[in-house]
């Protein structure tokens, strides 16, 4: 335990001091640090879910407030709370199966003898099928379920296996570690499917690039630089326009990379997109986190090239691993998902020290200097997002949200703040 | 007959479904209406200004005196229209209309039942049917599954047919009969223990109901930001209940409400922020596009929501919808999930009639038409969000989940 302590208290520094840069690090980082400490966590014998999904729960609430704009990390802990679940509830289906034989004659004498506490008697096959239910964001069936099944089984979902099978205390042991390491298979699949989305993504780059196609892109994104080389070599031909994203001027990079790999490139400021859109065939870019209505946080100039390829009918196109998906609505995003940088990117301090004076009149200086670090695309404005499982619809997103994330997990805060 | 025809000319798309519905309700609705309005009061002329609030003397003096050619309404005929609204529009009307449901044969009336339900005010209408057809379960002689099924389908159909026009109503009478199919016996080797359960599961879906509004509630409180500004249409219990949990959360907005006519739903719910301390400012129907700018966003409920993600509400709301559209405002939708209705209206004809009738305060003549339908169709374009018991859902969600509910 001490030792898995002080690595969350060092993440936790790290992600405050904002050393960790781009969502994908961000996003592999915590996924590690979640395994080790699900590896190292102790759990009791019953209610081994529970267990795991509080104490992830904890580490969580602490990482997503040490940097709420970086959504990458709420995004890893309701995943890996998600795995938790789904692999409990898979483990209980498996353990019912092999019970249900021997466990139908025990419903049968307990249906006649009526409901003990507030759980009528089902059959396992309903146990499961309600428990399954629960994994996906509440449906009208699952309201006209009623309220038991809905509050009883996701609390422990194991407890739904306890009450049926009764002779179990052999099997528990075992279960255990078996849960632990199927969940640590999973957390590691999770791992390695985030170290490999550009790969992923850079497949579909030939359906989408054609030949002697004029591409603009803004900033720099490591899976826009890997979408355009996928199609590069096989054999397309086409022209890339980079919109140099100031104050960081990283598309200055991008360039020098896409010339590297023998791409016709042209630099412009960011500025020159309104003058030269009408020259573009598409416009793909990079996103630092796409929210659940299909709105996209990403680097700041991007919602005026949005605004720009809208105008010329041209399609935007974002590229987005599924780390990046966010399970949340976003209301006022340009003001509580943004991060004001240092105005030292934009000026330099000490030409106008004049300016910034705080000495002089009131005490407030003239000049402001603002610098935000990210833009917010209303979901209308692209045409298609380029996950890893293929290419999208904004007004999709919820299906994969709901694949990958369960409805509990939203309010990653402790139980006693999410009183109905 | 005649009318039919003269009234064929105005129509542009003869829908069938209309026309299948034209020939169970009579029109005259409309013309009853406006023939049995009080006579204007003599004191209309005096004070063309109703407004219980008088402004300043920056009346102009132009409008005054259109005002006063047009006869416009009192301040005490005010107050007792007011006093006499109390009560949905489309269900009242229907209820003066079609025939009253003659009760069943059997001494438990399913009607009956409904209707003592209904009059709980907090009580959507929706939940009121499906407590009225968990009366019938409990009251069943029915030994098997087969004819709880049938039974409940008779009750479920004379339920819709005593108001046709609601969308909630039929939308729950559905759901229930879809649940009931769903729980079929192989679940329950006993039919008496399939019944408790059923029951069970009635009552829970009327507490439900309450909930929903909560939920609703709390997962709007988000979007009310301090210092915003809020446009509501209509008298909705749901955005009443959002309105008051963020009242509660001491967040500082203002509400602009629409008048609402001919409901005067706007001065209801004037009347009831104005008692949880809102800053709340009446706008006239047509005030909306010129108050447009000063809008945050716009709050509406609805009556019922359709496959397509549009919703179906009061008069006006599509009218606002595309104000705000145009103007880069959010539409936000507040409703229930058992407001989910398998329609698919295209176009606002495709709506089945809601008439009710209009008093302008002085005679029209009979020539003259009026349009009194009751409710529009909003499509989902409009619309930005819709916040349901189910969660926060764009449009295109709500399709999904019937699907799903429906499959």
């Amino acid at each position: 335990m001490p030792d898995v302590q002080a690595l969350v208290n060092e993440f936790l520094n790290k992600l405050k001091k904002r050393k960790i840069e781009g969502s994908q690090a961000t996003a592999k980082q915590t996924a590690e640090l979640l395994r080790s400490v699900i590896s190292q966590q102790r759990v009791p014998r019953t209610n081994q879910a529970g267990a795991l999904i509080d104490a992830v729960r904890a580490i969580g609430e602490q990482l997503i407030v040490a940097n709420p704009i970086e959504l990458a990390v709420g995004n890893i802990v309701r995943r890996v709370l998600h795995i938790i679940r789904e692999e409990d509830l898979s483990l209980t289906t498996a353990a019912v199966a092999e019970l249900n034989l021997s466990t139908v004659s025990d419903d049968d004498d307990d249906g006649g003898g009526g409901d003990q506490d507030d759980r009528p008697v089902l059959s396992a096959a309903a146990v499961a099928a309600a428990a399954r239910n629960t994994l996906r964001p509440p449906s009208l069936q699952m309201l006209l379920e009623g309220a038991p099944d809905f509050v009883a089984v996701p609390r422990s979902s194991s407890s739904g296996g306890d009450s049926e099978g009764k002779s179990k205390s052999m099997d528990r042991n075992s279960r255990t570690r078996k849960l632990k390491h199927d969940i640590i298979e999973a957390v590691n699949e999770l791992i390695q499917d985030i170290t490999t989305c550009h790969e992923l993504i850079a497949e579909q780059a030939v359906e989408h690039i054609h030949q002697n196609e004029v591409i603009l892109t803004l900033g720099s994104s490591k899976t826009v630089l890997e979408f355009l080389c996928a199609a590069k070599e096989k054999k397309r031909s086409f022209r890339v326009f980079v919109a140099e994203g100031a104050p960081r001027y990283q598309g200055h990079l991008l360039a020098k990379e896409l010339v590297a790999r023998g791409l016709q490139t042209t630099l412009i400021t960011d500025s020159a997109v309104f003058a030269m859109i009408s020259r573009v065939n598409m416009v793909i870019v990079g996103s630092h986190a796409v929210m659940a209505n299909g709105g996209v946080i990403a680097p700041v100039g991007m919602n005026m090239v949005a605004l720009a390829a809208q105008k010329h009918a041209v399609p935007f196109v974002v590229l987005a691993g599924s780390h990046k998906l966010c399970p949340l609505y976003p209301h006022n995003p340009e003001v509580l998902l943004n991060e004001l940088r240092s105005p030292s990117e934009l000026l330099d301090f000490g030409e106008f020290s004049d300016c910034l004076d705080f000495g002089s009149g009131d005490g407030s200086p003239l000049l402001h200097v603002v610098n935000p670090t990210f833009d917010y695309v209303p979901p209308k404005a692209v045409s298609l997002f380029i996950t890893d499982t293929g290419g999208h619809n904004p007004s999709y997103m919820y299906r994969l949200i709901a694949d990958y994330y369960s409805a509990d997990d939203l309010v990653v805060q402790r139980r006693h703040a999410a009183g109905n | 007959m005649k009318e039919q025809t003269t009234r064929a000319m105005w129509w542009r798309s003869p829908s069938f479904i209309l026309d299948n519905r034209q020939q169970a309700q009579p029109y005259d609705t409309a013309r009853g209406g406006a023939l049995s309005i009080p006579p204007p009061p003599s004191t209309a002329m005096a004070d063309p200004n109703p407004n219980p609030n008088p402004l300043t003397d920056k009346i102009s003096a132009y409008y005054q005196t259109r005002a006063a050619h047009h006869g416009v309404v009192s301040s005490d005929w005010l107050a007792q229209a007011q006093a006499a609204v109390g009560h949905i529009p489309d269900v009242d009307d229907d209820a003066a209309n079609s025939d009253q449901g003659a009760p069943p044969g059997e001494p438990f009336s399913v009607i009956d039942e409904f209707n003592n339900w209904r009059k709980q005010p907090d009580l959507a209408e929706a939940v009121a049917a499906i407590r009225a057809l968990a009366a019938v379960i409990r009251n069943s002689q029915a030994t098997t599954m087969m004819e709880l099924e049938i039974e409940l389908k008779k009750a479920s159909d004379s339920l819709k047919s005593w108001d046709t026009t609601s969308i909630s109503l039929t939308a729950g009478c559905d759901l229930f009969m879809r649940y009931v199919t769903r729980t079929s016996a192989l679940e329950y080797e006993d039919f008496n223990s399939a019944k408790t359960r059923l029951i069970e599961r009635a009552e829970k879906f009327g507490e439900i109901s309450y909930k929903a509004r909560k939920i609703i509630a709390m997962l709007s409180q988000d979007f009310i930001f301090d210092g915003c500004t809020i446009l509501v249409h209509g008298f909705s219990r749901v955005v009443l209940e959002v309105l008051k949990m963020a009242a509660q959360n001491k967040k500082l907005f203002r509400v602009f409400c629409t008048e609402g006519r001919p409901d005067r739903t706007g001065l209801r719910l004037s009347n009831e922020l104005a008692k949880l301390d809102v800053p709340v400012k009446l706008l006239i129907d047509s005030a909306v596009a010129y108050s447009m700018d000063e809008v945050d966003m716009v709050f509406v409920g609805a009556d019922g929501v359709v496959e397509s993600g549009g919703i179906i509400n009061m008069m006006g709301t599509y009218q606002i919808a595309l104000v705000a559209h145009s103007m880069n405002k959010p539409v936000y939708v507040a409703a229930e999930s058992y407001k989910f209705a398998r329609l698919y209206p295209l176009d606002q004809k495709d709506l089945g009639p809601a008439l009710r009738p209009i008093e302008f305060g002085v005679p029209i003549p009979l020539k003259v038409e009026v349009e009194t339908s009751a409710r529009d169709y909003t499509p989902p374009q409009y619309l930005t969000l819709l916040f349901t018991d189910l969660g926060v859902l764009t449009p295109s969600v709500v399709s999904d989940e019937l699907i799903q509910l429906y499959l």
